[in-house]
């Protein structure tokens, strides 16, 4: 009798795991969006709040960066666990479509939408746009006594040694934008010389895109090269940040949103869809403080943000680069890192 | 011979299957380890010795060769990092140890909770102080002393978070050593005239040498299988090999390069613990005395025990000084901008972060009392049992100490990603990854407890007159309930603390705090990191209270691996 139980418990513990998976997953009924975020966890907060206070459907996300995210779609293909993909680079995007992951949905805002932000066959839309800068905390620049850079050319200078914080590309969407835009201006071999010289002066290469403003945010860094949102955050606070966008032109995002194929709440994501290109939703970016550039013309922007047609930005070739991705990266990895301090 | 053996096993089996409910745990059990535990580390080495279906070792050569040799130069720093961690940590942590049971120092007690307390830490909280407190706008580096180049990540800044983060371990292991050396061996010594250093030479270090050796090998362990200081402080340019294995398999999608990376993480810490287990823990010294082992212990001259003081004092202030600069992170405005006080970060981790504490409670407090549970049986099947698979279910069930979380994590993924075993996204895939992966501890209390209790103890109760029943009751069970306890707080703290394998299991669904955590740490935001390790730590702590209260009020015992 004591054996039956002992036997019975056993079997039990080792099966619980199993009974108690389907606990949760009943409570997510119809009303409800799951959404794997690759933009920065505070401003995915603010987007995901206002969507659900205009709609009424609760929202619950992951915040991962764009690779990760990738990689955990491909892994789960067919059985998502989440509905959209919000944020990532447009070409994360494309491949996500290329390997059949996400269903395409247009809906009346997507009509209205620029063609250079969409995908002509609407499995993908971009959202936002931001501009790749230099954030400089003067404070700790003045310590050291050096001037502001205006240039990718002035951040070679030996003043700057240490100084700088860099996302790597081997995981952040970020880094490989810069690269890819530094090749389009550059060109290839002169774009990595470039990196390999820039690597002296780099204290640190971050892992999230968004890890160089939080080191300049708290002087462990003084300059940070990366999207210019938290930038103008900072600036409009009042901290003593100033925002360089480089003389020879750069780079910049414009991410997107997928509905995930085998998303559960399908009625739920279209619906998103719908919101987040809308004037409504475009207007959200400025009023809960985003400082993303949003990508319809009437929408508002920040005082802080001079408008997005006086930016000198570099646009490149996504389906293009995203292909040599790896190769890009390697060639980042041997000839960037190894490079003599 | 040969013979007799198969007639043994054979043996076995006959009286197994005249008790089908044993034979039935051993087999359900020992399936579960398989499933669990060997088949994801059996699915890295298949897939980083694949490559389209076919056995091939292109996958190593591509790893050694890829960009300049940059994974071999994470292999190398992976290795000499944990072997400066494993022998500077066992030095610091043996001083220590020797302070506080040879010195006679004042304050022992403070000492002893301040070196224990890491234990209970959040991962990156090591590599977080260090930024705040060493780095270019750092509270030492930058407000003390004045400087402005100090730079928080690399070698240095990593060696000196690991250090902080692990050498309790080895301080735990040492201060059990010496206190199991009879302090009269050393007063027989000098009464026989030898001076105090040649007394610590000859005898005291001697006998020491077998638990300095096994801390050495733990601690090599431990920070080869680290995960979140490295991911901060390394950075790209300071390649370390269980980063670079996340890196390849999140970031560039690579499983097979990744699980090659991992394989070759599994090496040197499979080695070393085979080398700890088998053959340096066979070598512990016991002193055995009849008479309580109280000693005049004149071992240590008055000098010596202020220069050891001086030495504790200093250790305990950096470990304060680390602990201290957490608190006033989570409660700063804008750390390094502003000094002024806010709640703003605790406000920030409830609104983004509360589901996630409540998951993690959830999963933490569904698996350890299971992963105890199911410890205390393997124990008692490998102590008092004797069937085939035997030291196999040992073996097994205590190789999750080997492994790097890392290592796991990527078997878990490979192993459990597509049916008959479709789970990830689940609270079962983390879950069975938390028992499976701390079930070591209950199996080694369990183990521990069983061969200790002599049979005569129960059968004396017996001849007095007690049932089998108030036997097991008054007797067995009180001796052993202390030990699963402590077995239950220390895979509790670990479930809690744990990001290495983790990392690749949360979900949209189920989210731990971890992972929260180094989300914030990814992306810089320190004051928010602050705040969720300090309401991590209040809940380990809360949770801790409540267990020792409950065996205090129940069994009128103290008994915690983190008071002993």
């Amino acid at each position: 009798m004591k054996k039956t139980l002992l036997l019975l418990l056993v079997v039990l513990m080792v099966l619980a795991p199993l009974v108690a998976q389907g606990s949760k997953e009943d409570g997510s009924a119809a009303k409800e969006l799951v959404v794997y975020a690759s933009v920065d966890e505070a401003n995915a907060v603010k987007i995901l709040d206002a969507f659900t206070k205009d709609s009424g459907i609760k929202t619950s996300f992951v915040q991962l960066s764009s690779g990760p995210a990738l990689t955990r779609i491909q892994a789960e293909s067919g059985r998502p666990q989440a509905d959209v993909w919000l944020g990532a680079p447009s070409d994360n995007h494309v491949t996500a479509k290329v390997d059949g992951l996400t269903v395409p949905y247009k809906g009346a805002a997507f009509e209205a939408l620029g063609a250079e932000f969409k995908d002509p066959d609407g499995y993908w839309r971009g959202f936002y746009m931001n501009p790749l800068c230099f954030g400089v905390n003067t404070t700790s620049l003045a310590k050291r006594g050096a001037a502001v850079p205006k240039s990718w050319a002035d951040l070679l200078k030996p003043e700057y040694k240490g100084l700088i914080q860099v996302p790597t590309p081997q995981a952040s969407g970020t880094a490989t934008t810069m690269i890819y835009s530094l090749i389009e201006i550059m060109g290839e071999d002169e774009a990595f010389t470039y990196m390999a010289k820039l690597n002296a002066n780099v204290q640190t290469y971050t892992s999230s895109g968004t890890g160089p403003s939080k080191g300049v945010n708290v002087g462990d860094a003084a300059i940070g090269i990366q999207f210019s949102p938290a930038f103008f955050q900072m600036k409009a606070n009042g901290q003593p940040v100033e925002i360089v966008f480089p003389t020879e032109g750069f780079g910049f995002e414009f991410p997107a949103a997928s509905i995930l194929k085998g998303a559960k709440n399908y009625e739920a994501a279209k619906i998103f869809m719908d919101w987040l290109v809308s004037k409504r939703g475009q207007d959200v970016l400025k009023a809960t403080g985003t400082y993303f550039y949003p990508v319809i013309a009437d929408a508002e922007i920040d005082p802080v943000m001079p408008a997005f047609s006086t930016l000198d930005v570099v646009g490149v070739d996504l389906a293009y680069y995203s292909s040599r991705k790896t190769e890009l990266v390697e060639r980042w990895v041997s000839q960037v890192l190894s490079a003599k301090k | 011979m040969n013979k007799s053996f198969v007639q043994r096993k054979w043996h076995g089996l006959i009286k197994l299957s005249k008790d089908p409910l044993l034979l039935s745990v051993i087999v359900v059990l020992t399936l579960a380890l398989i499933l669990f535990i060997i088949y994801p580390l059996l699915k890295v080495c298949i897939v980083s010795f694949q490559v389209d279906g076919r056995f091939s070792v292109k996958n190593f050569t591509s790893v050694m060769t890829y960009s300049n040799g940059y994974y071999m130069k994470a292999l190398w720093n992976s290795l000499w990092m944990g072997a400066a961690t494993a022998v500077i940590g066992t030095f610091i942590a043996y001083i220590f140890a020797f302070s506080l049971t040879r010195a006679n120092i004042r304050g022992q007690k403070f000492f002893n909770l301040i070196a224990t307390i890491p234990i209970i830490s959040p991962p990156f909280i090591g590599a977080l102080a260090v930024v705040m407190l060493f780095g270019r706008n750092g509270f030492v580096s930058s407000t003390i002393l004045g400087m402005d180049n100090a730079n928080a990540y690399g070698p240095k800044g990593l060696l000196f978070a690991q250090i902080l983060t692990f050498f309790p371990v080895a301080y735990i292991t040492l201060r059990g050593v010496l206190e199991s050396i009879s302090p009269t061996l050393e007063d027989a010594a000098m009464d026989l005239g030898g001076s105090r250093f040649t007394i610590f030479r000859k005898v005291t270090l001697p006998l020491s040498i077998p638990g300095i050796a096994s801390s050495v090998l733990v601690l090599f362990v431990e920070s080869l299988a680290d995960f979140g200081n490295p991911l901060v402080l390394a950075g790209a340019q300071f390649p370390i090999l269980s980063v670079q294995a996340y890196l390849e398999i999140t970031g560039m999608g690579n499983f097979a390069r990744g699980s090659a990376l991992a394989f070759i993480l599994l090496v040197p810490s499979v080695s070393a613990y085979m080398l700890q287990k088998y053959w340096v823990s066979k070598k512990q010294y016991v002193t055995v005395t009849g008479k309580p082992t109280q000693s005049s212990n004149t071992m240590v001259s008055n000098r010596a025990r202020w220069a050891l003081f001086a030495l504790c004092c200093l250790i305990a202030s950096l470990i304060i000084l680390v602990y201290a600069s957490i608190v006033w992170g989570a409660f700063a405005k804008s750390w390094g901008n502003s000094a002024l006080l806010t709640l703003d970060n605790f406000r920030y981790v409830f609104r983004v972060g509360f589901e996630s504490v409540l998951d993690t409670m959830v999963i933490a407090g569904l698996s350890t009392p299971i992963a105890g549970v199911l410890g205390m049986v393997i124990a008692f099947l490998v102590v008092r049992k004797k069937f085939f698979g035997r030291r196999f279910m040992e073996f097994s069930s205590m190789l999750s100490f080997a492994v790097p979380g890392t290592v796991v994590g990527i078997g878990y993924i490979l192993a459990f990603n597509h049916s008959p075993f479709y789970l990830t996204g689940t609270l079962a895939i983390l879950m069975f990854n938390f028992i499976f992966r701390y079930l070591p501890v209950g199996v080694q209390g369990g183990v521990a407890v069983l061969s200790q209790i002599d049979p005569s103890i129960e059968e004396a109760a017996i001849d007095l007159g007690a049932g089998s029943t108030t036997t097991f009751r008054k007797v067995t069970l009180p001796l052993m309930i202390p030990a699963f306890f402590s077995a239950l707080i220390y895979s509790f703290v670990r479930s809690m603390t744990a990001i290495s394998a983790a990392i690749f299991l949360v979900s949209a669904r189920w989210k731990l705090m971890t992972v929260q955590i180094m989300s914030q740490v990814e992306s810089g935001r320190i004051g928010s990191a602050a705040a969720f390790s300090l309401i991590l730590v209040a809940i380990i702590l809360v949770a801790m209270a409540a267990i020792k209260l409950f065996l205090r009020l129940k069994y009128h015992t103290n008994s915690s691996i983190l008071t002993r």
